[in-house]
């Protein structure tokens, strides 16, 4: 690789970095998200930018809704085929319990169905009724707080500054492409000429 | 620099969803019976690539509003979950706003222009009253409290799912599943209180800190598109005429 493609992969590496940022950005308020990291790697074929959600715990609002749940851990919910850690569910008219999407949740025996007066404890305990019909599958040590959810991880001040960092780095690397190719221009033209 | 111009859109899109709610909360913040919402947004991601949010629910917060005492001389509010039934032109809505006035055909219309259900009020009325349990009775010069009505309330499977048909009003929909009536006053059950009105469940305070919140989320998005605009702009001056 030469100093030409350095620089094009440089470029590229900051346009996926805005690609990530403006994602976060855009689920501040998405609750139970979490923000994407970035991470830089140097290779042989040049910078490799890769994004996995960050391990970060959301903070918690309360939200008075009895069926909507934050993860206090790691882990998620399931539901229907997915998971999702926003925990903001309601009783559907036939008693099952369900995303803003419509997919069920389900707990380690199934997809729930409650009546209205039925609770979820702390260690995901299903109570309905006074006894326990199910219980949440999360890992051990993850805690369930009811009537509340998990906000997004995403900071936007954070978020503004790595879309800067990338709007400059881009920059940066479109002037060494430049000087490059000046460099180039002057080899090709001015060197071989007589005067 | 497409993707993220669209992302940072679709930011931009849900900051103004978000702030259509807030405003419309705070707008019928005085209004009695009024029910708050707020809309639910996810990322939306094809495989590993994050593509913006999208707001995929709007609820109406169905918790109980402060009950405070009031003037009018037919006002009632509901405490507990359940819904006054009420009807126009053969139709019938729910409501949690319980602002009537007495009309001169004895019925009992709210601002909207809907009557409260089973109940009609005769002409040689002098006063009227409302108990707990729902129980309507009126004073008139012949006789003292003579039973006229019984008010029952409506109840829904999942009320979250009810469309709403204005500020306070709501029908009845397939989310919601059929309405159920009730007799209130039950023990632990909700009650009718007279001579009062249920308040919004709407926080002033809390609106307008998510309007700011709101605010200054656009603009962020908005830098993001811009940031965009600028890399196009960079790339395009790699080309030297």
């Amino acid at each position: 690789m030469d100093g030409l493609h350095w620089s094009a992969s440089a470029m590229r590496a900051a346009r996926a970095q805005l690609d990530v940022a403006t994602h976060n950005l855009a689920n501040a308020v998405s609750d139970g998200f979490r923000r994407f990291a970035t991470s830089v790697v140097l290779g042989p074929g040049g910078l490799r930018v890769s994004a996995a959600p960050a391990n970060e715990q959301g903070a918690i609002r309360t939200t008075g809704r009895p069926f909507d749940l934050a993860l206090l851990g790691p882990g998620a919910f399931r539901v229907g085929d997915g998971t999702t850690r926003n925990g903001a569910f309601s009783r559907d008219r036939d008693g099952w319990l369900v995303d803003d999407r419509g997919r069920h949740v389900v707990g380690a025996c199934g997809a729930l169905r409650l009546s209205a007066g039925a609770t979820i404890a702390g260690d995901g305990t299903v109570r309905d009724g006074g006894r326990i019909v199910d219980r949440l599958p999360l890992p051990a040590g993850t805690q369930v707080q009811s009537g509340a959810l998990e906000t997004s991880t995403v900071n936007p001040i954070g978020e503004t500054l790595a879309i800067l960092t990338a709007q400059r780095a881009f920059e940066t690397a479109q002037k060494t492409m430049l000087a490059i190719d000046g460099t180039r221009e002057k080899a090709a033209n001015d060197v071989g000429r007589l005067k | 620099m497409n993707r993220a111009m669209y992302a940072a859109a679709t930011g931009m899109a849900a900051q103004q969803t978000q702030l259509e709610i807030v405003a419309d909360n705070l707008a019928n913040a005085d209004v009695a019976g009024f029910k708050g919402a707020a809309a639910t947004f996810a990322d939306v991601r094809a495989g590993a690539i994050g593509l913006g949010t999208t707001a995929i629910g709007r609820h109406a917060l169905f918790m109980q509003g402060k009950l405070v005492r009031s003037g009018g001389s037919f006002d009632v509010a509901i405490d507990g979950p359940g819904f006054f039934v009420v009807e126009r032109n053969g139709k019938r809505a729910y409501t949690r706003n319980g602002e009537f006035a007495r009309q001169a055909d004895g019925t009992l219309r709210n601002a909207a222009g809907w009557n409260l259900a089973g109940v009609r009020i005769p002409a040689d009325a002098l006063a009227v009253r409302v108990e707990r349990d729902g129980r309507v009775a009126v004073d008139t010069p012949q006789q003292k409290n003579r039973a006229l009505a019984q008010l029952r309330l409506a109840t829904f499977a999942a009320p979250e799912g009810l469309r709403p048909l204005g500020a306070t009003l709501f029908a009845q929909s397939e989310a919601s599943g059929p309405v159920r009536l009730f007799v209130p006053g039950g023990r632990d059950g909700p009650a009718i209180a007279f001579g009062m009105l249920e308040r919004s469940n709407v926080s002033i305070v809390e609106s307008m800190m998510q309007i700011l919140g709101a605010q200054r989320a656009y603009e962020a998005n908005a830098k993001g598109v811009q940031a965009a605009d600028e890399m196009l702009r960079i790339a395009n001056n790699l080309h030297r005429g």
